[in-house]
């Protein structure tokens, strides 16, 4: 049973591929929590990640920590000699 | 001087259709040309890619793509490409092309590139099928990528590619999925052609700065690393790279 988790982790991760295809978000499986972390441009995809992770979460309980971060304007430059 | 702004993993889509193509406007006070690094879309699929070619045609400097993994995950990604260029965008694949930034002739050769993993930690084409058909597939890429660089008219040279080039700008990411976020035979190629600067996306979780063992600099430009709509590289001539090297290295390569 030690490594349900990392099993539950790996589907989680499988099913935000498949269904959001987001691919650059972290699942961590903590005493029946999972916790989604990373950054989406828009409220929406943080939603769709969400959703997508319930389908293979086992009726755990999701903390969506995904945090949205819009696209900034352009800051500086840097030379390159 | 020619000035370079440059952007990976754009990654949009119908559901966010003219969020990213405002963030261009008057790109041309700040660049010459811009570069992008792969992954216009998420799904790969015609719809975000008229959705790309639009948010892009906002630029009002000349723009130069390769297409990345999630442009391919719907096989429709020579549709996407054909989108892109009836947009005016010119898109790379093993193949290269020169812009004249106001009388520079800036070489640009490129295209998606593909995993493999860097020395000390790197698939071989040995075993399965599947195996050899992973490796193979790179190591096919990042030929015809070599010889559109070497093969650049140019006075500054600059590789574009999704997958990247070193570990150095992986930073940040977990070193188990390493050999799917590029390979070294990139980098081999770059350092053939004495490349001034080589540009790519797709490692989210990376790092920005980054060199070749050539000593060519990389800059991983995925949107999530450089956290702005774009990132501005200037490069000036007459650096490295030069012609007499390349010719040299050009003869290395043509009799290897």
């Amino acid at each position: 049973m030690t490594d349900a988790p990392d099993y539950l982790e790996a589907h989680i991760a499988e099913r935000l591929a498949a269904r959001a295809h987001e691919l650059g978000i972290s699942v961590d499986v903590r005493d029946d929590v999972v916790y989604l972390r990373g950054e989406v441009v828009s409220e929406e995809r943080r939603r769709e990640l969400e959703d997508a992770a319930r389908t293979a979460a086992e009726g755990r309980e999701i903390r969506n920590e995904v945090s949205v971060v819009p696209v900034r304007a352009p800051d500086g430059e840097e030379t390159l000699s | 001087m020619i000035r370079l702004a440059a952007v990976g993993d754009i990654h949009v889509g119908p559901e966010v259709a003219g969020s990213y193509g405002p963030r261009l406007a008057g790109l041309s006070e700040h660049a010459d040309v811009l570069l992008v690094a792969g992954d216009l879309t998420r799904h790969g699929t015609a719809a975000e890619g008229e959705v790309a070619a639009a948010e892009l045609a906002c630029a009002d400097v000349p723009v130069v793509a390769v297409l990345g993994n999630h442009d391919y995950h719907s096989d429709e990604q020579d549709e996407i490409a054909a989108i892109l260029r009836d947009a005016g965008i010119t898109v790379l694949e093993g193949t290269g092309t020169v812009v004249d930034c106001g009388g520079t002739r800036l070489g640009i050769a490129g295209g998606k590139g593909f995993g493999g993993g860097f020395p000390g930690g790197s698939a071989s084409d040995f075993g399965e099928p599947e195996m050899k058909a992973f490796v193979r597939h790179t190591r096919e890429f990042a030929d015809r990528f070599g010889s559109a660089l070497l093969g650049l008219d140019c006075d500054l040279r600059v590789a574009l590619t999704h997958y990247s080039p070193v570990a150095g700008t992986l930073a940040g990411e977990p070193l188990e999925i390493y050999p799917f976020l590029g390979s070294y035979l990139l980098a081999e190629a770059i350092d053939c052609a004495h490349a001034d600067l080589a540009v790519h996306g797709h490692a989210h979780h990376g790092s920005e700065k980054g060199l070749t063992p050539g000593g060519t600099r990389v800059r991983n430009v995925a949107l999530p690393v450089i956290q702005q709509a774009y990132a501005v590289y200037c490069l000036t001539p007459g650096g490295e790279g030069c012609d007499e090297a390349l010719s040299e290295r050009a003869e290395l390569l043509g009799g290897a």
